[in-house]
């Protein structure tokens, strides 16, 4: 008899003890859930800045999405002038080290505009307007960013030369028309971006800022869509590498009235 | 989804308000004064707004009250609302849905033991508050499939739009989020929650509600016939009327947030009707298109001006960026102007994104 209440008390005890462990191994699981689902909406909120939502949620729920759509979008490409000649004047930790910085003081104001950078390309990056959200007012915003980016340029120079560093110039070229909006790469790397001759017109416009010696060069199709409240001074149509016809642009030289 | 403990939330632009008469109207109505509102006692037409769009009180003709509830969630998750979040989380709790349920709702709609039909909703919901782009008929397709009527598609955009509304009213000026969890945390709150479950509840109503002959003449007036049967229909009317006699902003300014948010959206009714109020206000109308291509035009004067800025911001808010922007115009307004220009922006991105959706599904069609 006491053997059997022994038994019995063994296996109370027993079953108590494996039920507190699978209680706090249902709290350990639930708590790993619970970080993972975290973890997952932090990456999601993070892409969230450079994709559209609902290319996010297509993505979270069935991988990169094959879907792309047509639309207006203004393209701003900013490129660093002499930078290659200059980085072989740096050291590699200098060197990056500026071009973070310059980059970080840019991706702010960009976004402050509205715009969001799509991505860095050497010392150089592409931001879209309009590629998120269909803006209306793409252009203007577009344009404010761009003399906000000098601005922080000539900042950014200040605080480079009160410590001896080198002397930044960058060249922008901003242009508008339609574009195809997705989501390219391999499952290992992907971005939301945007293709077509839209973006293609817009660099060579970048490129032309050296031709006419001008900090921010715009299209017809920008000047179009602008306030007539900025100044802008019309350039000579200029040959262009894969375009076949001379572009006109226009130099953009200030904003008369409140951004 | 954005994790909403990681959106910046700026310190509240607005202070509660006594109003002792207002008080009155809304617990004559709600039964309460919700706290939320009470910084809005001061707006003529904030109180009126609040009773006609309460959800908990709005009689529902298609849409199941559960519905109802978890629309508010996701749109206001999306939206990056961290008050009105945090309040649904509550409201969801007090009816019975689990803390676990509630989770999964948040994480992953596909996960979150949903049926089709609610599904279907949910997403459709988030398309309409996002508007970016509009609803199109594509989104309309999945629920026509599942057998969903024009009448019942636009009850549920008309969910969705009152939440936008909602979520702004609360974005716009930071509104504590911190006093909602606080809120549903207190004793008195979760003991009478259960009792409270039944009464805070939508009445379904099955017969049309008509619609008087005055809500079919004026301005935004397409938008509450296309509603037409729909409880929700007066309520609009009543609200579109409060809100453009009662705005201590001045028609050319409650104008002008309308064409502005429109003109975001790619609403052309909307723009439609709030450029017809800009024409009978006097607004040269050569002067009309450069103020909605640019926001500024020579008859805009500073105020009005400001006023187009904060609604551009309003439309696809980043919500302390809009907070900032807020409390920088501020000053240029009374109090009173700033409590109306919040209502005003929000009634008008409500509007845009219904306009858009009922123009896909008619009730009447």
């Amino acid at each position: 008899m006491v053997w059997l209440e022994l038994a019995l008390a063994l296996l109370l005890l027993g079953s108590a003890g494996l039920a507190a462990w699978s209680l706090q191994e249902r709290r350990r699981l639930r708590h790993r859930v619970d970080s993972a689902a975290a973890e997952l909406q932090r990456l999601q909120a993070a892409f969230g800045h450079f994709a559209p939502g609902a290319v996010v949620d297509r993505i979270a729920a069935r991988g990169r999405p094959s879907e792309a759509d047509r639309r207006e979008v203004t393209v701003l490409f900013a490129d660093l002038v002499g930078f290659t000649a200059l980085g072989e004047a740096l050291t590699p930790e200098a060197l990056v080290a500026i071009l973070n910085d310059y980059f970080g003081r840019m991706s702010r104001v960009i976004e402050q505009h509205r715009g969001h950078v799509a991505k860095f390309i050497g010392d150089g990056l592409m931001a879209l307007f309009g590629a998120l959200e269909p803006n209306p007012w793409q252009a203007n915003d577009a344009v404010h960013a761009a003399l906000a980016m000098q601005r922080a340029l000539t900042e950014y120079n200040s605080e480079l030369a009160a410590r001896r560093g080198p002397h930044l110039r960058a060249g922008i070229g901003i242009h508008r028309g339609p574009a195809v909006a997705g989501v390219l790469g391999s499952y290992t790397l992907m971005e939301f971006t945007v293709i077509g001759g839209t973006v293609n017109l817009a660099s060579r416009v970048e490129r032309l800022t050296r031709v006419h010696g001008q900090a921010v060069l715009i299209t017809d199709a920008v000047r179009e869509q602008l306030d007539p409240r900025f100044a802008l001074i019309a350039m000579p149509p200029a040959v262009a590498r894969g375009v076949a016809d001379p572009v006109a642009t226009w130099a953009v030289k200030g904003f008369d009235g409140d951004a | 989804m954005p994790a909403l403990d990681a959106v910046e939330w700026e310190t509240c632009l607005l202070e509660p308000v006594h109003n002792p008469a207002a008080e009155r109207a809304l617990r004559k109505a709600l039964g309460v004064v919700p706290p939320g509102f009470t910084y809005f006692l001061d707006s003529a037409w904030g109180p009126a707004a609040a009773i006609a769009f309460d959800l908990g009180h709005l009689p529902l003709r298609h849409l199941s009250s559960k519905v109802a509830e978890m629309v508010a969630l996701v749109v206001s998750q999306d939206n990056a609302c961290r008050y009105c979040f945090n309040m649904t989380r509550g409201v969801l709790g007090i009816l019975g849905f689990s803390d676990a349920r509630i989770r999964r709702l948040e994480e992953d709609l596909r996960t979150a033991e949903l049926d089709a039909a609610e599904l279907a909703a949910l997403q459709f919901a988030r398309r309409v508050s996002r508007a970016a782009p509009p609803v199109g008929l594509s989104d309309v397709a999945p629920l026509r499939a599942l057998g969903w009527s024009n009448a019942a598609i636009a009850e549920l955009a008309a969910v969705a739009a009152i939440n936008v509304f909602y979520n702004r009213t609360a974005t716009l000026p930071a509104l504590p989020y911190q006093a909602a969890d606080e809120l549903f945390r207190r004793p008195t709150v979760r003991l009478f929650g259960p009792l409270v479950r039944r009464w805070m509840r939508p009445r379904r109503r099955r017969a049309p509600t008509p619609l008087a002959a005055e809500a079919r003449v004026g301005p935004f007036a397409p938008f509450v016939t296309a509603l037409e049967g729909l409880p929700v229909a007066p309520r609009l009317h009543t609200v579109i009327r409060a809100c453009l006699h009662g705005s201590t902003l001045g028609p050319r300014a409650t104008a002008m947030v309308f064409a502005v948010v429109a003109r975001g959206i790619g609403c052309a009714v909307s723009e439609r009707e709030a450029t017809q109020l800009l024409l009978a206000d006097g607004m040269p109308e050569h002067d009309i298109e450069p103020a909605l291509a640019h926001l500024a035009a020579p008859s805009l004067g500073p105020l009005e001006r400001a006023v187009a800025a904060l609604a551009r911001d309003s439309v696809w808010p980043q919500p302390a960026s809009l907070q900032r922007h807020a409390r920088t115009i501020r000053p240029l307004f009374t109090p009173q102007q700033f409590v109306d220009l919040i209502g005003v922006a929000a009634l008008a991105n409500a509007l845009c994104r219904l306009s858009i959706a009922v123009d896909l599904a008619p009730p009447s069609a």
